[in-house]
């Protein structure tokens, strides 16, 4: 085991082999609060990719329900009840989010699942993980609007029909995609060593050549985001579009393209980018980079359940109507500064808000052009100010894809032709 | 849908159970929908009538949790904020201000 620096946890921690970085890693931001579960990404992903005999069950991307549904079921809930036997009432955090890049959500103080030795089954398993059930797989939104049948009835609806349940609680949906961890547990698991981590972009993949399919990739990744294909005999998983994010689409003429769940995003909750890496794994600053504004100024934009301790390259920026306890099991110690920042934008972040979803090309840094003041208010005793600024976006090559503004103009069509463009 | 009946004893299986939200995220979820609909261009009445109708069942269970003052006052706030787009349908005003009026307005007053 070698010892690396992980700083989403703010400290070291055990990974199987040494620590490498690419030059630039694939890294994106959700934004939850937008998320109507449409599922475009998903049936992009599903339509590109895996259409396949034997890809029936594979959703590389999916939105699920949150806190009841899951993909596989109880995805997040068996690892985390799993750690917690690994080391009972000591996964917890010490510190508090502050300007260290080192640690900027405090000190995770529990065990990883590259640290559970004693859990692990056999001896040689490197990582700390369970096999979904075939069950657990075939329904990929189960709990979201099943339509039931009389209680104790089985196979057949009712034919009276019945009343929808009613959602009594709080929910949110949670669009999910493979994080290309920056310490992956499918690549730290796979005995044949048939999976990589690009140096040029990050992107995980796994060798289709070397895998036996012996899933111990399915077993380790704590998001379940590899899947086996029964057909072939081999696992695969999310390729992050790389064709597509090296420029070889026609359309970008060279210039990296966001990948198809990105693109298709209805909600506009999605961006996505190559940030710059230094050689100890921290983000290389790049202030006008959007995400890297996102995740180390501004702080709105958090890492998926990072106790995990595979430093995913996913972030979120959390639902604000959540209760709390959830949102710092599943995002750290930052959510409560992350939404308070969402809700009371500054200037800044509101003109980044703005770039999600106006272009399918990757955003290398951005632009802001200060406007008017159209109007400002009180709410909730906190001053809001609104700008008209004009953010202008730049790709790889330095060229402008596109500028727009904060105030959006809002076309109504008439109501004689309201179907015609 | 599941394939098998829920199992009482397994502890991960959803068999009903509810899990409530706080006061201070059911005030949040409140603001959220009041914030939204406002921005959008709804009325007093028409964001109210929201919270009020049981068929919209998280807006409804925060009127019901918070109470209707509470609810009232959510809504004016956001409403003070949020309530200055005016969107005008030239279609259904009348003919003296379909004659000053574009089909494509946004206006603050």
């Amino acid at each position: 085991m070698a010892n690396v620096h992980n700083w989403q946890i703010g400290r070291e921690m055990n990974y199987p082999y040494e620590a490498a970085f690419p030059k630039r890693q694939f890294a994106f931001v959700f934004n939850i609060n937008r998320c109507i579960a449409c599922q475009s990404c998903t049936m992009a992903c599903k339509s590109t990719w895996t259409f396949n005999k034997g890809q029936e069950h594979m959703w590389w991307a999916n939105v699920e329900t949150k806190p009841y549904g899951g993909y596989p079921q109880f995805w997040d809930m068996k690892t985390l009840e799993l750690l917690e036997k690994a080391n009972p009432g000591a996964q917890n955090w010490s510190g508090k989010p502050g300007a260290d890049k080192k640690q900027p959500y405090g000190k995770f103080d529990g065990i990883t699942v590259f640290e559970a030795q004693k859990m692990l089954t056999p001896d040689s398993a490197r990582v700390l993980g369970y096999l979904p059930t075939d069950e657990e797989w075939n329904s990929p939104n189960i709990y979201e609007d099943n339509p039931v049948g009389k209680k104790g009835v089985r196979g057949e609806l009712d034919k009276e029909g019945v009343e929808l349940p009613e959602h009594k609680t709080w929910f949110f949906y949670l669009a999910r995609i493979c994080n290309h961890c920056s310490y992956p547990a499918c690549l730290a698991a796979c005995p044949r060593k048939a999976i990589y981590k690009r140096p040029e972009d990050g992107i995980v993949l796994i060798d289709q050549e070397q895998c036996r399919g012996y899933r111990k990739c399915v077993e380790a990744c704590p998001y379940k985001k590899t899947m086996y294909r029964g057909n072939t005999r081999v696992s695969e998983k999310c390729i992050a579009c790389y064709p597509r994010v090296e420029g070889k689409d026609p359309e970008t003429g060279g210039q990296p393209m966001e990948t198809r769940c990105m693109t298709a995003c209805i909600g506009q909750i999605r961006m996505q980018g190559l940030v710059k890496m230094n050689r100890d794994g921290s983000w290389t600053e790049d202030r006008y980079n959007p995400l890297y504004y996102m995740i180390h100024v501004a702080k709105v934009a958090l890492p998926l359940y990072p106790q995990f301790g595979t430093s995913p390259n996913g972030f979120y920026i959390p639902p604000r109507w959540v209760p709390r306890d959830y949102l710092r099991q599943m995002f750290g110690p930052g959510v409560d500064e992350a939404i308070e920042r969402y809700t009371y934008p500054d200037r800044e972040l509101l003109a980044v808000l703005q770039l999600f979803r106006r272009s399918n090309r990757i955003i290398f840094r951005y632009q802001i052009k200060e406007g008017p003041k159209v109007y400002e208010a009180t709410l909730r005793g906190r001053k809001i100010t609104l700008y008209n600024d004009t953010v202008i976006a730049y790709g790889q090559d330095g060229k402008e894809i596109f500028r727009t503004t904060i105030d959006e103009p809002l076309h109504v069509r008439p109501g004689k032709h309201a179907n015609s463009i | 849908m599941p394939y098998n009946d829920p199992d009482p004893t397994d502890p991960n299986m959803l068999v009903g159970v509810m899990l409530p939200a706080d006061a201070e995220a059911t005030t949040e979820m409140a603001y959220v929908f009041a914030e939204e609909f406002a921005r959008m261009g709804h009325d007093r009445r028409q964001i109210l009538s929201l919270f009020k109708n049981p068929f919209y069942g998280g807006a409804h269970g925060a009127y019901q949790s918070l109470g209707e003052t509470a609810i009232e006052s959510i809504v004016d706030e956001c409403l003070a904020v949020w309530g200055t787009v005016v969107i005008r349908d030239r279609d259904s005003c009348s003919p003296e201000a379909r004659a000053t009026s574009t089909n494509t307005v946004l206006r603050r007053e």
